[in-house]
């Protein structure tokens, strides 16, 4: 067989299989970082002793024999131990695989060992991936498949090189021969004049075909659901990650806006609707004490957010009179209360859910704290910001009066305040009188005349309750203040009020076309009951004091003022991609991009008749049409052109140039004919070089040895010009 | 020869019938790789459908997709690779034999990796047909272990390609195996399996080739009698006839198995060609080998296959002595040795010779040398194992 010298050698493909392997398992540990499982330590202990045994393979035969021994048992006994101490199977079954993971890297592997190396990356990732739902996962599944991939290649190549035997697990204690002098940048040298560009378009084709089969079999695999009966979600406990809960305390809201990463993508069915600065409703908070609101036990229970209902749709009793539909996709640890805009028609989640849901309060909670993206569909949400109509408060507050379902009351706050409170309610003149709005608006005004916005608020200092301080104070505060001032400055006139926080505003990605809302935009505002329209008028004390915005505008003229053009946009626009075209896809969606195939299929078809036709008609012009020599040149010329056609693809006599070369030529034969030129001596160098250079590989000296004798030889050449030694 | 040799069906039509019938020998099995793949493809389906979630059916996608690459890779690798069986005798029982598989690549863009070749050898059998038997009455696993031992090779063996055939190359592949017993040979390339790209499909595809080759019976060690040599002829001593003693009476051309001694550089130089001295042997020594396989003189197999053993070991030694005029089986007339071919056309006939009832009627064309009072070389058995070589009734040479 012929074996020329740039085949790479049993010891190479070792090495790489080795090398192969090591980015597979750092790969596969990298997916735990995005898992909040509590496997970071482990993770990064694994990572170094992967690490560690690809810069030094020779390590791994200087462990004991007895940690060998004994791997297996600690392994499976901690494995044991961790579920026995955490009760969470999950979370320890990703340990056990890092474990795994570590052991594997730090030990020489035979060919089953390289297979079990493949199996726990693949699951470490779609774990990582089904918990998650980051568009991380898609980039990191190509590259763990383009590796692995290449791994068994490797594996099958060494096997057929070894004569068929599977490549041996080398002897504990004994370091391989392909391990003992590593030269990495050696082996990359080796690799590029082992393959050659043919091979490298080959092998790019393959893996784009890959993808590409992968992508036709995603789309096609038929859909139908069994049952929701699998939630790799239910077997590890989240925690939440973002301040958007039932009580906050002064300053939650603002720690939030220091981050800006996305909290929520929100498409919207007519962008003509869009609104300039839509609030989105999460948590609705009555209950105040000590310089915090949360909700109230009263208002949990009296609204029925206790109960837990089960199901992918949710249908108010009474649907909201219809607006555009709204599809949302709320990133992981922003909060299991999920952004609306206010009444709405139906909501879809993608999969059945378990929620508490209050139509009165229009606020829906997940049970469970989502820790991967969660997507749900609301249709009829108009963003108009119209009052929320209350039936189970307004009966309530027509029996009760202010102990009514929810707890309006100014229980919190001492008698003292209550004064000030009184004094400040005062000035603003008589809610009775004015009206919830009218009254609103004067205290909103009075708020903005003695205090500025400020993400660093100030508190004067002194007795009683902080936030009765700082209203009647002049100092700078956040939306919480203002919020919370408003709402006691109504209670202490009389008027039910609550504090709502959720988002505001966000930016228009001109990428993908959606709103896109930051932790940025996190904003607290008041909702005050007006008794005459029964129903919460929303009224936000900063108003458009933050950015300037005119809340009324809609559709394009919105829109172009909240355009979003930067990278961030750019890149966010490819998770949108993601959550829409992939995390989103549907049995609906599959019928529909099979329709749009079907469709563009017969468009093209009606396309390429139509351009045949039209051609065909214009032969036949032209064949009818008087003959002179030009036109018979011209269809020898075409006819000449067809038969080279023809004769390049159909008979397929072609070679296409090797890059950077002559056609077809060896490299090392071109480089033996470049030192051929340059040296003249000694003989014996210049028959090894004209047998590279011509003969048959199989009889080559090593290359190698020749190139570095003939560099010698042409460094030891007196330059040209020079003058010789014996010259004086 | 072409690998899978095509049938004249378009291509489609192609394809789905060997889905339907899969060609003999040609089959496609999952390694353990594979079985865990399409398990893991299993689970991850169960998983999908329960859950819904498309990060689920995008890795079954990719965990199918891997599965269709690696059939069409596997596929690819094949496509284009032609093999030949190229088997050079002399193959001599008890003596170990290489089989050459040539390769080539017509593939102009893609190399080709990881081929094994399955070889398996098995003797023709001898003689005449065995007379069909009935089944009715044998039981089916007697059936069917007759069948399996009448498929039983008596050599088998695996070649593995080390390296990659690049696109437009070519390679050479060697076989080695030892013929036990001197026969008909038939040499097969069962098949060519590769378990590339990835491992997870062990592909296999017929190959359908098949040679004969004559095995010369294995060379036996004789004692060659003191002062026991043929007779001269009387009269004039010297014949001219080819040999390496003697005036050079002419050239020829150079065929396989001549010395290199032999060589006239000269006039090989001058005619482009090689070209071999024939010289006038000064032996009238020379004999007329003539092997009777009576059946009724020869009743032990073993003796017989002896018989033929020594009969090949000293065709041999007198040719390279100079002393073999001619040979002969049974009552066929004598054939000359004048070069080595014609001692290799003996050596194949032994090969295959098989005891004969005795012939009827006047003697064949065999005693004509006696007749003539040539030297003659005949074989008789001695006891219950020997045999002996005689010069005109002179004992000779014996086992």
């Amino acid at each position: 067989m012929d074996t020329g010298s740039q085949r790479l050698s049993l010891d190479e493909l070792s090495l790489l299989r080795w090398l192969l392997g090591g980015v597979l398992m750092l790969l596969s540990i990298s997916a735990v970082f995005y898992m909040d499982v509590g496997g970071g330590v482990m993770a990064a202990l694994a990572a170094a002793g992967v690490i560690a045994a690809l810069v030094r393979p020779d390590w791994p035969a200087r462990v004991p024999a007895l940690v060998h021994r004994l791997a297996f048992p600690a392994i499976v006994a901690f494995f044991i131990g961790d579920i026995w101490v955490t009760g969470q199977p999950l979370p320890a079954i990703v340990r056990l695989d890092l474990l795994l993971i570590l052991y594997r890297g730090a030990s020489y592997r035979a060919r089953r060992d390289d297979l079990q190396v493949v199996v726990i990356g693949l699951f470490l990732i779609v774990v990582s991936g089904v918990l998650t739902v980051s568009i991380l996962f898609a980039a990191q599944i190509m590259a763990f498949t383009a590796c692995a991939l290449a791994l068994l290649m490797v594996v099958t190549i060494a096997t057929a090189a070894e004569g068929g035997a599977a490549p041996k697990l080398a002897v504990r204690g004994v370091v391989p021969h392909w391990a003992a002098r590593v030269d990495w940048r050696g082996l990359m040298r080796r690799l590029a004049e082992a393959s050659d560009w043919r091979l490298i378009a080959s092998g790019a084709a393959l893996f784009l075909g890959v993808v590409a089969s992968s992508a036709l079999l995603f789309l096609a695999i038929p859909r139908f659901q069994l049952e929701n009966s699998l939630f790799l979600e239910r077997f590890v406990v989240r925690r939440a990650m973002s301040g958007f809960n039932d009580s906050i305390k002064f300053g939650d809201i603002t720690e939030i806006t220091d981050d800006d990463s996305v909290a929520f993508n929100a498409d919207i069915s007519d962008p003509g609707q869009a609104p300039a600065d839509p609030y989105w409703r999460m948590v609705v908070l009555d209950a105040y004490s000590n310089g915090g609101f949360r909700m109230s036990p009263r208002t949990r229970y009296g609204y029925g957010l206790v109960g837990q209902r089960t199901g992918a749709n949710i249908y108010p009793p009474p649907p909201a009179p219809g607006g555009p539909s709204w599809t949302i996709f709320m990133e992981s640890g922003v909060s299991r209360y999920l952004p609306l805009l206010g009444p709405f028609r139906v909501l879809r989640f993608r999969e059945a859910q378990n929620y508490h849901y209050s139509p009165d309060l229009e606020v829906i909670s997940l049970v469970e704290e989502p820790a991967s993206m969660t997507a749900y569909r609301v249709e009829g949400m108009p963003a108009d910001g119209a009052p929320i109509p209350d039936r189970a408060f307004a009966a309530s507050y027509a029996r009760h009066g202010r102990l009514a379902l929810m707890d309006t009351t100014l229980a919190g706050v001492s008698q003292g305040d209550r004064r000030v409170l009184a004094r400040i309610a005062a000035g603003i003149g008589d809610a009775r009188v004015l009206g919830a709005r009218a009254f609103a608006g004067k205290a909103i005004a009075a708020l903005r005349r003695d205090h500025q916005y400020s993400q660093e608020p100030r508190y004067p200092p002194g007795p009683g309750d902080p936030l009765v301080r700082w209203m009647d104070s002049r100092d700078q505060g956040h939306c919480e203040l203002f919020a919370g001032s408003l709402v006691l400055m109504a209670r202490a006139a009389g008027l039910p009020a609550r504090v709502v926080t959720g988002f505001r505003g966000g930016t228009w990605n001109a990428y993908s076309g959606n709103y896109m809302i930051r932790n940025s935009d996190a904003h607290a505002w008041t909702e005050i009951w007006d008794e005459h329209a029964q129903a919460w008028l929303r009224e936000d004390p900063l108003g458009s004091a933050v950015d300037g915005l005119a809340g009324s505008e809609k559709g394009d003229a919105a829109l172009a003022a909240l355009m979003d053009r930067s990278w961030s946009a750019r890149l966010a626009s490819l998770r949108v991609f993601w959550y829409r075209r992939i995390v989103n896809f549907d049995q609906q969606d599959q019928a529909q991009t099979l329709s749009a195939v079907k469709a563009a299929g017969d468009n093209s078809g009606r396309w390429l008749r139509s351009v045949l036709l039209e051609l065909g008609s214009r032969a036949r012009g032209w064949a009818t049409g008087p003959w002179n020599a030009g036109k018979i040149g011209r269809l020898l010329g075409a006819l000449a052109a067809a038969a080279v056609l023809f004769h390049v693809l159909a008979l397929g006599r072609w070679r296409l140039p090797a890059l950077g070369g002559r056609r077809g030529t060896d490299p090392v034969r071109r480089e033996a004919g470049r030192w051929l030129r340059r040296v003249e001596g000694p003989e014996a160098l210049v028959l090894d070089l004209q047998r590279i250079r011509y003969g048959p590989a199989p009889t080559w000296p090593r290359p190698a040895d020749v190139f570095r004798r003939a560099r010698r030889a042409a460094s030891s050449r007196p330059r040209r010009g020079a003058p010789s030694r014996n010259t004086s | 020869m072409k690998a899978g040799a095509t049938a004249r069906r378009p291509f489609w039509r192609r394809v789905l019938w060997n889905l339907v019938w899969p060609r003999r020998r040609e089959r496609t099995q999952p390694t353990v790789s594979g079985l865990v793949l399409m398990g893991l493809a299993f689970g991850i389906g169960t998983a999908a459908y329960n859950s819904a979630s498309n990060i689920l059916f995008i890795a079954l996608a990719l965990l199918l997709s891997c599965l269709i690459l690696s059939g069409v890779l596997a596929w690819l690798n094949l496509r284009g690779v032609d093999w030949a069986l190229e088997i050079s005798p002399p193959l001599r029982a008890g003596q170990e034999a290489g089989v050459g598989l040539r390769l080539d690549n017509r593939k102009a863009f893609l190399p080709t990796y990881a081929l094994w070749f399955d070889f398996a050898a098995r003797p023709v059998p001898l003689g005449e047909p065995p007379r069909p038997e009935s089944t009715l009455t044998a039981k089916g696993i007697d059936v069917w272990a007759a069948l399996r031992r009448s498929e039983e090779p008596e050599a088998s063996g695996t070649v593995h390609m080390r390296s990659r055939l690049e696109p437009g190359g070519h390679a050479m592949l060697e076989w080695a195996f030892t013929p036990a017993r001197r026969g008909l040979m038939r040499v097969d390339l069962v098949g060519v399996g590769s378990l590339f790209p990835f491992g997870f499909l062990r592909k296999f595809a017929g190959a359908g080739l098949r040679r004969e080759v004559p095995v010369w019976p294995a060379p036996v060690e004789y004692r060659r009698l003191a002062g026991a040599s043929p007779r001269r002829a009387e009269g004039d001593l010297r014949r001219a006839r080819a040999g390496h003693e003697g005036e050079m009476i002419a050239l020829r051309q150079y065929e396989p198995g001549d010395s290199h001694r032999l060589i006239h550089w000269k006039a090989s130089a001058r005619s482009r060609e090689l070209l071999i001295r024939q010289f006038s042997a000064h032996n009238s020594e020379a004999c007329t080998m003539v092997l009777s396989p009576d059946a009724e003189v020869w009743t032990r197999p073993e003796q017989f296959e002896l018989l033929v053993s020594f009969a090949a070991t000293l065709a041999q030694d007198l040719f390279r002595a100079g002393r073999l005029k001619a040979t002969a089986i049974g009552g066929a007339r004598p054939l000359p040795v004048r070069r080595a071919a014609d001692v290799d056309s003996f050596l194949d006939r032994l090969a295959v010779v098989m005891p004969q009832p005795p012939a009827d009627g006047p003697a064949g064309e065999a005693d004509r040398p006696a007749r003539a009072g040539q030297n003659v070389l005949t074989f008789e058995p001695e006891g219950a194992r020997g045999v002996g070589a005689y010069a005109n009734g002179h004992r000779i040479a014996a086992t």
